[in-house]
C-alpha cells in the first residue's frame, strides 16, 4: 500500500502527516522548535535545529506508524510558514539564524518604502503588502544594518529551501513561498527588478523559481538509508502554509472563503485573478500560474485570548492553560451576544490587515458599572472576531462571498464558530480533518500523482464536518456594535501612534 | 533573643559543623565606617533581615532590603553595604563552606539526595542575578537554627543540618515560584532551553530539568512530550546535535572535542547518536558540508 507524507515547517513546530491514497490519516507527529527574541522586534529560529527536528519527527513517524502498517512512501510534500529568511555563505552554510515572519526589525525600511511611490509599484507587482514581515524588507534591513553579513551572503532563502537543499542538494523556491517574499512579480513569475533593486541584490542571490508541483529531486543516499525510503520516492516542493490551508479547507472560487485562527489568523479566498487593492491591504499569493490565494492576515488571533487567559484565567494546576481557557469560554457563554456593549480592540501585537499599523494598541471601550469579569472575557473573544470581520469586508469589496469554512484551534471553539456565523451572517462549516495545511499538501500531491484532474476537483473532496447557521437577531446586535468598533479604529489613529511612541520611549 | 556571633575555629558551638563558617544574629545600633566593605565571597552567604532597612550592593547592583527579605550570595559574587557601611537594624546571617570538590554548592553534610542537590544547585546558579527574595518563612528556620546552636539539646547535630536543608529547599522553591508564573509553559520551556544551551556539556538529569520549571518529574516529562513531541532527554540530545552540526560545518574543532563539549561520553557515543539523528557519522557530515570561509 502506498502513502503520502506531508511535512509542514510551521511557526513553532515541524508537523508530519501520513495519508493513505484516499486521504485518510494514517498518523501524525510534531516536534517543537523554539523562537528566540534576543532583541525587541527580533524573532529568529535555528535552521539546524529545525532541520534536525524535522528529520527526527519524520523518522519516528515512519518507524512507528507507517512501516509497521506495511505502507510504502510514494510522495513527500513540503509546506512552510511564509516570509522566513535565511542567509547562507558560498558553501551553503547558514550565517546565523533564520528570521521569522513575526520579526519587525525592518520597521523603518518598510515605512520608508511604503511612503515612496515605489512602494505601491512593488506591492502591485509582487502582491505582498509592504511590511517588515517580507523578505524584501528583511534583506534591505540587512544591507543597511549588517553590511558585512550582507556581502558575505551567497544566497538568501526561506527555511523551506534550506531544508530541501539539506535533503537533496537542490536550491529552489516554489512560486507560493516566493510570492510571499515581496520579491517575485506575480504576473510573470520572475524576480521583480524594482524589488531586487530596493533589496540591493541580483536574482543570482535567490534560489531558482519552480512551480508548486516541481519534483525533480533525489534524496541524498544517507537520508534514503536513514529513513528507509526508496530512491524513487517523489519529493514535491509544495507550497506555503497559507495557500495549502486554503486549498485544504475546500475553498475554490464560487464565493467561498476560509477563516483560519490559530495564534494569528487570516481570511482567504482562491480566485483566478489578482486583486489589485489601491489601499494595499490585501495580499495575493500564487498557488498555480492561474490561481491566486488572496486575503488578509491578522497578528491578533488566539494569541490574544491566550494572553487574557494567562492574566485572568483560573490555573487549577500548574501550566494547565487548556483547563483555564475552557473555564473562561464557559463563563463567556453566559454573557449575551454583544457583551452588553463592551467592545475590545485586539491590537496587542499592532496589526497587519486591514489597517497595517504596527503602532495600533489594544483597548476596552464602553465599560459601564454593570459590566463584570465575564463581559470582559466575551468582549475579548468578540473583538478578535470583529477584527476578522473587518478583514472579510475588505475582501468582499472585490467579490461576493456566500459561505465560510473555518480552521485553527481558536476558530473551532463552538462559541467562536457560532459567533463567526452570526457576525458574517453566513453559514460557517468546520472541517472533518483538523489540519487543513496537511490536507492541502495531500491534495497537491494527489493531484500531481494524477488522482485528480486538477486542484479544483481535489478541493471538492474536502468534507465539511458541521455547519453553523447564522441567527438573524444576533447578527443585528453584532452589526450594530461593529459600526462602533469600526469607527473607533478610524478615530484613534493618532493616539495609537502617540501611546506606542511613549511606550517605546519609556521602556528600557 | 540575645545577639549571637559564632565563628568557625573560634566558637566551640561550631565544632560539630565544619561547614558552617559563621552564624550570626546581630543587632547593629551604630553606623561605623567600613563596617561592611565590599568583598568577593568564597562561601555561600545567607542573610535574613529582621528589622531596619539595609542598602547593599550585590554583584554591582544596589538592593534595598527590608524585614522579611532574604539575600543569597554565592561564591564568586561580591557583596557590601552602600558606602561600605552596615545600616542600623537587626539581621541573621549564616555562611557556609562549599563542597570540597567545588562542584556542588551543598556539601556532604546535607541529607538531600544527589539529584536534589543537583537540582538546588542548578536553581541557585540559574537565578544568581536575582537572589534577593521575600521570604518571611525563613524567619522561623533562622530562629530555630539559633536556638539549636545555642542550646545543644539532644539531636542538635542532625537538627541543625536539617534546618539548613529546609532553608535551601525553601529558597529554591521560592526562586522557582518567583520566576515562573506557572501559567506560561512556553515561557518556562524557553527558559529551560536557554539553561540547557548554556551548559550542554553538563550531564543533565530529568530531575534537574524539571526543577527549573518548578514541576515534578512525572508531570514535567508528560508536559514536555505533549508540547515538544520529544522526551526531555531526546530534546536535550536534539539541541546537542544541532550545536554539533554548527561546529562541524564551521570550526576547526576536532570531532572528539565537539563530542565532549556537547556532553557526549565519548566520540563513539557521539558518532552513534549523530548517525541515528542525521544518517551521517560526524566525519562524513563534516566532509560533505564544511564551509571554506
Amino acid at each position: 500500500m502506498n502513502c503520502i507524507i506531508t511535512i509542514e515547517l510551521g511557526t513553532n513546530a515541524a508537523r508530519v502527516f501520513a495519508f493513505d491514497l484516499s486521504g485518510n490519516l494514517i498518523g501524525s507527529a510534531k516536534g517543537h522548535y523554539p523562537t528566540f527574541h534576543d532583541k525587541p522586534d527580533h524573532s529568529e529560529q535555528d535552521p539546524e535545529q529545525m532541520f534536525i527536528t524535522m528529520l527526527y519527527v519524520l523518522k519516528n513517524l515512519l518507524n512507528d506508524k507507517v512501516y509497521p502498517k506495511k505502507y510504502t512512501v510514494s510522495c513527500i510534500c513540503f509546506s512552510a510558514s511564509m516570509h522566513s529568511l535565511l542567509a547562507v555563505d558560498k558553501d551553503g552554510v547558514p550565517l546565523g539564524n533564520s528570521i521569522t515572519w513575526s520579526d519587525n526589525r525592518g520597521k523603518k525600511e518598510a515605512a520608508d518604502l511604503k511612503a515612496s511611490p515605489m512602494g505601491s509599484e512593488i506591492y502591485s507587482a509582487t502582491g505582498t503588502p509592504i511590511h517588515p514581515m517580507s523578505s524584501l524588507i528583511k534583506i534591505a534591513w540587512m544591507k543597511n544594518n549588517q553590511p558585512e553579513k550582507f556581502s558575505r551572503t551567497s544566497k538568501f532563502m526561506p527555511i523551506k529551501s534550506y531544508i530541501i537543499q539539506q535533503l537533496s542538494g537542490a536550491c529552489v523556491i516554489d512560486y507560493s513561498i516566493a510570492s510571499a517574499t515581496g520579491l517575485m512579480n506575480i504576473r510573470n513569475l520572475t524576480w521583480d527588478a524594482n524589488a531586487l533593486d530596493f533589496a540591493g541584490i541580483t536574482a543570482e542571490k535567490l534560489p531558482d523559481l519552480v512551480p508548486v508541483f516541481y519534483s525533480d529531486f533525489v534524496l541524498k543516499k544517507e537520508y534514503q538509508k536513514a529513513l528507509r525510503l526508496s530512491p524513487t520516492v517523489k519529493i514535491l516542493v509544495g507550497s506555503s502554509d497559507g495557500c495549502l490551508a486554503t486549498l485544504g479547507a475546500g475553498v475554490w472560487e464560487n464565493g467561498k472563503a476560509t477563516i483560519t485562527i490559530e495564534d494569528s489568523g487570516a481570511f482567504r479566498v482562491i480566485g483566478n485573478e489578482i486583486i489589485d487593492d489601491p489601499r494595499q491591504q490585501i495580499f495575493n499569493y500564487v498557488l498555480t500560474d492561474k490561481h491566486f490565494v488572496s486575503g488578509g492576515p491578522t497578528s491578533n488571533g488566539g494569541v490574544i485570548f491566550e494572553w487574557f487567559t494567562k492574566q485572568f484565567g483560573d490555573f487549577k494546576n500548574a501550566f494547565d492553560i487548556d483547563y483555564a481557557m475552557d473555564a473562561l469560554i464557559r463563563e463567556a457563554s453566559e454573557v449575551p451576544v454583544g457583551s452588553d456593549g463592551l467592545l475590545f480592540l485586539p491590537y496587542l501585537h499592532g496589526e497587519r490587515a486591514p489597517i497595517w499599523n504596527a503602532n495600533a494598541r489594544g483597548c476596552y471601550f464602553g465599560i459601564n458599572i454593570r459590566h463584570d469579569r465575564k463581559h470582559f472575557i466575551r468582549a475579548t473573544i468578540e473583538g478578535i472576531l470583529y477584527e476578522m470581520y473587518s478583514i472579510g469586508k475588505t475582501l468582499e469589496k472585490h467579490g461576493q462571498i456566500n459561505s465560510l469554512s473555518i480552521n485553527g484551534s481558536f476558530a473551532s471553539i463552538p462559541l467562536c464558530t457560532q459567533a463567526i456565523a452570526d457576525i458574517f451572517n453566513m453559514p460557517v462549516s468546520t472541517l472533518t480533518q483538523g489540519d487543513s495545511i496537511g490536507v492541502g499538501a495531500f491534495l497537491l500531491s494527489a493531484t500531481e500523482m494524477g488522482m485528480f484532474r486538477g486542484l479544483k476537483e481535489a478541493s471538492g473532496m474536502v468534507k465539511m464536518h458541521h455547519t453553523f447557521y447564522p441567527k438573524i437577531s444576533d447578527h443585528q446586535v453584532y452589526s450594530d456594535y461593529f459600526k462602533v468598533f469600526e469607527s473607533l479604529i478610524s478615530k484613534i489613529g493618532d493616539e495609537f501612534d502617540a501611546v506606542s511612541n511613549l511606550q517605546q520611549k519609556y521602556s528600557n | 533573643m540575645i545577639q549571637l556571633i559564632l565563628q568557625q575555629g573560634v566558637s566551640k558551638e561550631l565544632v560539630n559543623f565544619p561547614h558552617i563558617l559563621e552564624f550570626a544574629h546581630r543587632k547593629n545600633s551604630t553606623i561605623q565606617l567600613n563596617s561592611f566593605s565590599s568583598n568577593v565571597m568564597e562561601c555561600i552567604c545567607l542573610y535574613y533581615i529582621l528589622d531596619g532597612k539595609f542598602d547593599w550592593v550585590i554583584d554591582g547592583q544596589l538592593h534595598t532590603l527590608y524585614p522579611g527579605d532574604f539575600a543569597v550570595v554565592l561564591p564568586g559574587q561580591r557583596i557590601g553595604g552602600e558606602s561600605d557601611v552596615l545600616n542600623i537594624g537587626t539581621l541573621y546571617w549564616v555562611k557556609l563552606m562549599v563542597d570540597d570538590s567545588g562542584k556542588l554548592l551543598i556539601g556532604k553534610w546535607s541529607g538531600l539526595n544527589k539529584g536534589e542537590k543537583l537540582a538546588v544547585n542548578q536553581i541557585l546558579l540559574l537565578n544568581k542575578r536575582q537572589l534577593v527574595l521575600k521570604l518571611k518563612e525563613a524567619h522561623n528556620l533562622m530562629q530555630s537554627l539559633h536556638a539549636e546552636l545555642r542550646n545543644e539539646e539532644v539531636g542538635f547535630c542532625t537538627r541543625v543540618n536539617q534546618l539548613l536543608d529546609e532553608l535551601f529547599i525553601l529558597i529554591s522553591r521560592q526562586l522557582i515560584r518567583q520566576n515562573n508564573s506557572r501559567r506560561d509553559f512556553p515561557q518556562a520551556f524557553l527558559k529551560l532551553e536557554q539553561a540547557l544551551r548554556q551548559e550542554l556539556e553538563h550531564q543533565w538529569t530529568v530531575d534537574e530539568m524539571a526543577a527549573i520549571t518548578g514541576m515534578g518529574t512525572t508531570a514535567f516529562t508528560e508536559k514536555v512530550k505533549n508540547y515538544s513531541g520529544f522526551s526531555p532527554l531526546n530534546y536535550l540530545i536534539n539541541i546537542r546535535i544541532t550545536e554539533a552540526i554548527k561546529l562541524l560545518k564551521r570550526s576547526e574543532v576536532n570531532v572528539t572535542d565537539i563530542a565532549l563539549k556537547m556532553g557526549f561520553y565519548s566520540s563513539q557515543h557521539f558518532s552513534t547518536t549523530f548517525k541515528r539523528f542525521t544518517g551521517y557519522t560526524p566525519s562524513e557530515f563534516r566532509k560533505n558540508n564544511r564551509s571554506q570561509d
